[in-house]
């Protein structure tokens, strides 16, 4: 079953991407030059800039925040809410569709 | 043309450069090239095998640190920056880094953005005083990012003289002999040790502080672990963001067009004309462009094929941005100046584990530096053709005359 990650830019913009399962989102957009999402450290939790909020309605089909995850969201450049996520840890599985609003800045 | 694109290739004109670079990364992902140092080197020429380079664990670079191999480079890699974070590797990177990387967050550099405002303008309003024509480099571009790192590390203003004199002596620009610079080092490291001690005892909200009390948490950071912290910041923080910010300042007055647009909205343009120029800048600039040589080397843990090509157990391989930056697959009409550009997957800062650790900190050095500039002096011009070292490796610019 195919996956899709809808992207929605700070503008309301939107993209749909379909995305392979086992990919991160953050992977996912970086991959499909989707613009907001920088991605730098490339998933080592080292750079907060794959900032994303997630629809609630898709933040249950994903692993819980890691305690390092936490660290990195308490950092990054635009306040974290309370559906934050870092897209290099949502893994996207088969038949998932996701929809996820990306920040004002990255930076 | 048959032949198979040449690398490393010999300086030739911009759209050349381009056209060969386009060719190059159409024809392989990578070329074997041997350094003048340390033997073969894989350089990594498409912005895709790079990215998966740069995010594959069994990319390491222990051999380096340990002394097994030779770091394959231009010069001998010097010995004070084989003990830094950069060669490290998990998980005692991984833990060294997160400490570090919180100090130096997206969050922590929008905190300082506006002191960083305050000291341009006190730059600009000291070069106005004076009268053109000055010299960029030394008025402005060199000393907005040691204020920044002094700030961010918690160099006490008082110190900040002999601070800024013993770092800057590492700095390329400053064309120190030898038994100068190692006097200079010896000086910083004994002043740092001591500022690292204060700290533990007095912590206060920077860098130092931050680190010295990691070791009261779960983690434990010794003066050892933090010394080359500190000076990996410096070094890599002065030289590199000082050049990006006279490289963009010469591309934009050499580009009539794109800085009438840059003038229309300095602040607003700002964080993608900062973008441009880590991608394009020393294109932009207009001088002839040679190709050859990359960043600090990783050694392959096993076989790895990246995109067709084999990378044996052993070998070393490196990004090579001068072409990952101008990859017509990644980067839309990569010739082009563009500073509105939206979509710039650049790889100047790299990416994954050891992408730059200073990253957040010199684009917001440079969209600072850039957009109060030209919001100040919007009819700066050159008052004279820029001056380059050429006798060290970086070649950085030592002169921008500029007047308005």
């Amino acid at each position: 079953m195919n996956a899709e990650v809808l992207y929605i830019q700070p503008d309301g913009t939107e993209r749909v991407i379909g995305a392979i399962p086992g990919d991160s989102v953050m992977i996912t957009a970086v991959r499909n030059g989707i613009g907001g999402i920088l991605g730098q450290c490339g998933g080592s939790l080292s750079c907060a800039t794959c900032h994303v909020f997630v629809d609630d309605h898709d933040a249950a089909g994903f692993a819980p925040i890691s305690e390092d995850e936490d660290d990195m969201l308490d950092v990054a450049a635009t306040d974290r809410e309370d559906n934050s996520r870092l897209s290099c840890q949502l893994i996207v599985t088969a038949g998932q569709h996701i929809r996820v609003t990306i920040p004002k800045t990255q930076l | 043309m048959t032949a198979t694109p040449e690398y490393p290739f010999g300086p030739m004109t911009v759209p050349e450069a381009v056209a060969h670079t386009a060719r190059l990364v159409a024809d392989r992902p990578m070329t074997k090239m041997t350094m003048p140092y340390g033997g073969d080197v894989w350089l990594v020429h498409r912005n895709s095998a790079a990215r998966a380079v740069l995010a594959d664990p069994r990319f390491i670079r222990r051999p380096f640190r340990t002394g097994e191999r030779t770091v394959p480079f231009f010069v001998p890699f010097p010995d004070f920056l084989r003990t830094t974070l950069q060669f490290e590797d998990p998980p005692q990177h991984t833990k060294l880094r997160k400490l570090v990387q919180k100090a130096i967050s997206p969050k922590r550099v929008a905190a300082m953005r506006a002191s960083a405002v305050t000291f341009a303008n006190q730059l600009i309003d000291a070069m106005t005083a004076r009268g053109g024509p000055r010299n960029l480099v030394t008025d402005y571009a060199v000393s907005l990012p040691i204020e920044m790192l002094s700030t961010l590390l918690g160099v006490p203003s008082a110190d900040r003289e002999k601070f800024e004199r013993w770092s800057a002596s590492t700095l390329a620009v400053a064309g120190k002999s030898e038994t100068e610079i190692a006097a200079d080092l010896r000086d910083l490291s004994a002043y740092m040790t001591d500022l690292i001690a204060r700290r533990r005892n007095q912590p206060q909200d920077d860098l130092l502080s931050a680190l010295a009390h990691a070791r009261d948490r779960d983690e434990t950071l010794t003066d050892a672990e933090i010394l080359p912290i500190a000076f990996i910041l410096i070094v890599g923080g002065f030289d590199n963001t000082a050049t990006f910010l006279s490289t963009g300042v010469l591309a934009l007055l050499r580009n009539d067009e794109q800085r009438a647009q840059f003038l229309t909205d300095p602040d607003g343009l700002a964080p993608t004309t900062a973008e441009e120029i880590l991608r394009h800048g020393s294109f932009a600039v207009g001088q002839p462009v040679a190709g050859g040589g990359g960043l600090v080397p990783f050694v392959a843990t096993e076989d790895v094929e990246i995109e067709g090509q084999l990378i044996a157990a052993g070998d070393a391989v490196s990004l090579d941005p001068g072409s990952a930056n101008h990859d017509p697959a990644a980067i839309d009409d990569p010739g082009r100046f563009d500073i509105a550009r939206k979509d710039n997957p650049h790889l100047m800062l790299s990416y994954g584990l050891h992408h730059c650790l200073g990253a957040p900190l010199a684009r917001m050095e440079l969209q600072v530096g850039l957009a109060e500039l030209f919001k100040r002096l919007p009819q700066i011009r050159l008052a004279g053709e820029p001056e380059y070292n050429r006798a060290v490796l970086t070649q950085p610019m030592t002169s921008l005359p500029v007047t308005w």
